[in-house]
């Protein structure tokens, strides 16, 4: 008797989200099959995007061979970012860690204004991330979203805190948003439900939280893969939505990373990999190196 | 539904300080309260009670005893206070409660023989909370097996599968839905038996105002899976509304939502789709969140 496998198809879609204005926008997720499932019916229209950070301050704790790449660039945004480029990014995550009251206080004007700059430097869309100080986000990513008006960047993150706030001001400018809630996908759909109701379910991107290995990625995965599981298979309308995996930071983080470059790239490269076999529509990382080893690895070559 | 009142309890710091002070009044209220709207036991629940376990439930005991006539169920893990309540009891007490840890083996269930009363024995034993439904059912009947050998008869064995939160992330709802299971199987396995379960533990974690609407909920769930009793607020006056049967067409709704029938919700009020969306939570049909009535 012949075999012949079954084949599932799924009745969720993960919603199709635009980054960018015109010939600089990206679209990310649209999926009704589970990560990698392409022998089940259905497609991935959007295959995993990536992006490389870029900081709007010279990084303190980086160690050498993470800087090494951008050395004459490091302290100044605009050029790195456009730096990134070259290596084949498909976005830029601009981080206003400065921002934060606890390392510059930078006030909200000046760093909406050097995203302006960056957003305007590069030809691929902007990713901006807050310090993640509730109370100074809402201010800077309220001031980023009014400076940055139509430019359509994909900011957070929106928290549970401040999610009314900052939402507003991202849907009135024209943007689209991050909503991040703390490695709990009860928490996470909460926040989905909460801000679905003043911001359009289709220009939300979700953030879990993504932890580096040995360091707590297994629930990093567990929780991107079940997202994707209620999202597809139980179309549940609050986890269809892409998943943004920002990972660089925490493996970066890491003791193993910092000891030395070779085990800094396979540390960052292995969560990178794992969290986009989970079903993570975009990566941010850290390395240029780690993107081509991840693309060649993706490439099979 | 035999309907246990929960509500003296020690985590409440009115029923500590009273006991402690031997202020019978705030206790007599309470039982006079959980009496008047239907309660059929009141639970006891005075937790390890370390200091002067015999006198303070002794007092305990006989203060409730002068305001009603329900037969009380003794809810400590101390067997001192235990034996104590036991002995000081006028009606037919229930023993809350035992399990198959080889402590409770060893100093709760014979309390049971001795004083020949009712007693509820949980799933847990010396390994833990078993995880799934086959573990559960393997665990209580080692345990019902021997409360048999020990001359305790199945029909004075209530059990309990331990319900547990179902806002616990990941896993709440999937306890959720194995307690249901449960009980619907547990009459086919251990004939004779009854079941109980401590109810509000369901809700735990949960918005305080969206509580009473889970425990409703659930409750209705496992007594259509054959659920006998459950430790629970008699002052909730919708949910003894419901246990009486005065709710038929939530009753209805709940049910049909539990075989998965197609429900149109817009032709529903916004009570009654409140309470077909909390079945689906229950059953683990719609995802978890303290949201789960906005989306």
């Amino acid at each position: 008797m012949d075999y012949k496998a079954p084949i599932e198809a799924y009745t969720g879609v993960v919603r199709e989200v635009i980054i960018g204005k015109g010939n600089k926008s990206l679209k990310i997720g649209g999926e009704n099959i589970l990560p990698l499932h392409f022998f089940d019916q259905g497609s991935n229209p959007n295959p995993v995007k990536f992006a490389l950070e870029v900081l709007d301050m010279k990084p303190e704790d980086w160690p050498e061979h993470a800087v090494e790449p951008f050395k004459d660039v490091i302290s100044e945004p605009v050029s790195w970012a456009k730096k990134c480029q070259s290596f084949g990014v498909d976005a830029v995550s601009l981080f206003l860690m400065s921002t934060d009251p606890a390392v510059k206080d930078t006030p909200a004007d000046k760093a909406a204004e050097l995203t302006k700059k960056v957003a305007g430097a590069i030809n691929v869309p902007l990713i901006v991330y807050g310090s993640g100080d509730e109370k100074k986000d809402v201010e800077v990513l309220s001031k980023v979203a009014e400076v940055c008006n139509g430019m359509n960047l994909l900011i957070g993150p929106v928290l549970k805190e401040n999610y009314e706030a900052v939402g507003k001001a991202i849907l009135e400018h024209g943007h689209t948003a991050i909503a991040q809630s703390p490695l709990d996908i009860n928490l996470l759909k909460e926040l989905n439900v909460k801000l679905s109701k003043i911001f359009p379910p289709d220009r939300i991107v979700i953030d879990p939280l993504s932890s580096a290995l040995g360091y707590g990625m297994e629930y990093s995965f567990s929780l991107i893969e079940r997202v994707k599981q209620i999202g597809i298979i139980t179309k549940d309308s609050m986890t269809m939505m892409p998943i943004i995996g920002n990972l660089g930071g925490e493996c970066w983080k890491t003791k193993q990373a910092k000891e030395n470059k070779k085990q800094g790239l396979l540390w960052e490269g292995m969560t990178a990999l794992s969290l986009l076999l989970a079903g993570a529509n975009i990566l941010v990382l850290r390395h240029p190196d780690t993107l081509k080893l991840i693309k060649e690895t993706i490439e099979a070559r | 539904m035999v309907i246990i009142g929960e509500n003296i309890h020690v985590i409440a710091k009115a029923v500590s300080v009273a006991i402690r002070e031997r202020d019978a009044k705030v206790i007599q209220d309470l039982a006079k309260a959980q009496t008047e709207t239907g309660a059929d036991y009141i639970d006891l629940n005075v937790g390890p009670m370390k200091k002067d376990p015999e006198e303070n439930m002794r007092w305990l005991v006989s203060t409730v005893q002068e305001v009603t006539d329900l037969p009380l169920s003794i809810d400590t893990m101390n067997p001192i206070a235990m034996e104590a309540g036991l002995k000081a009891c006028r009606k037919r007490p229930l023993l809350n409660s035992a399990s198959g840890k080889t402590d409770s083996k060893e100093h709760m269930l014979p309390l049971a023989k001795k004083y020949n009363c009712d007693v509820v024995i949980s799933v847990m034993t010396d390994k833990g909370m078993p995880p799934d439904v086959d573990s559960k059912i393997e665990s209580i009947m080692d345990t019902v097996t021997h409360a048999n050998e020990l001359g305790i008869a199945n029909e004075d064995i209530w059990v309990d599968p331990i319900i547990l939160p179902v806002s616990t992330a990941g896993e709440g709802q999937r306890f959720a839905a194995t307690n249901l299971e449960f009980i619907k199987i547990l009459e086919d396995v251990l004939p004779g038996v009854k079941s109980t379960v401590g109810l509000s533990n369901v809700s735990n974690g949960v918005p305080e105002e969206l509580r009473p609407l889970l425990n409703r909920t659930y409750l209705i769930m496992l007594g259509r899976n054959g659920l006998y009793s459950a430790i629970a607020d008699p002052l909730d006056k919708e949910l003894m509304s419901l246990t009486k049967g005065g709710m038929p067409k939530i009753t209805e709704l709940i049910y049909k939502t539990m075989d998965k029938e197609d429900i149109d919700l817009s032709s529903l009020s916004q009570k009654e789709v409140e309470y077909v969306k909390t079945a689906k939570v229950l059953m683990g049909e719609t995802l978890y969140s303290d949201a789960w009535l906005e989306s």
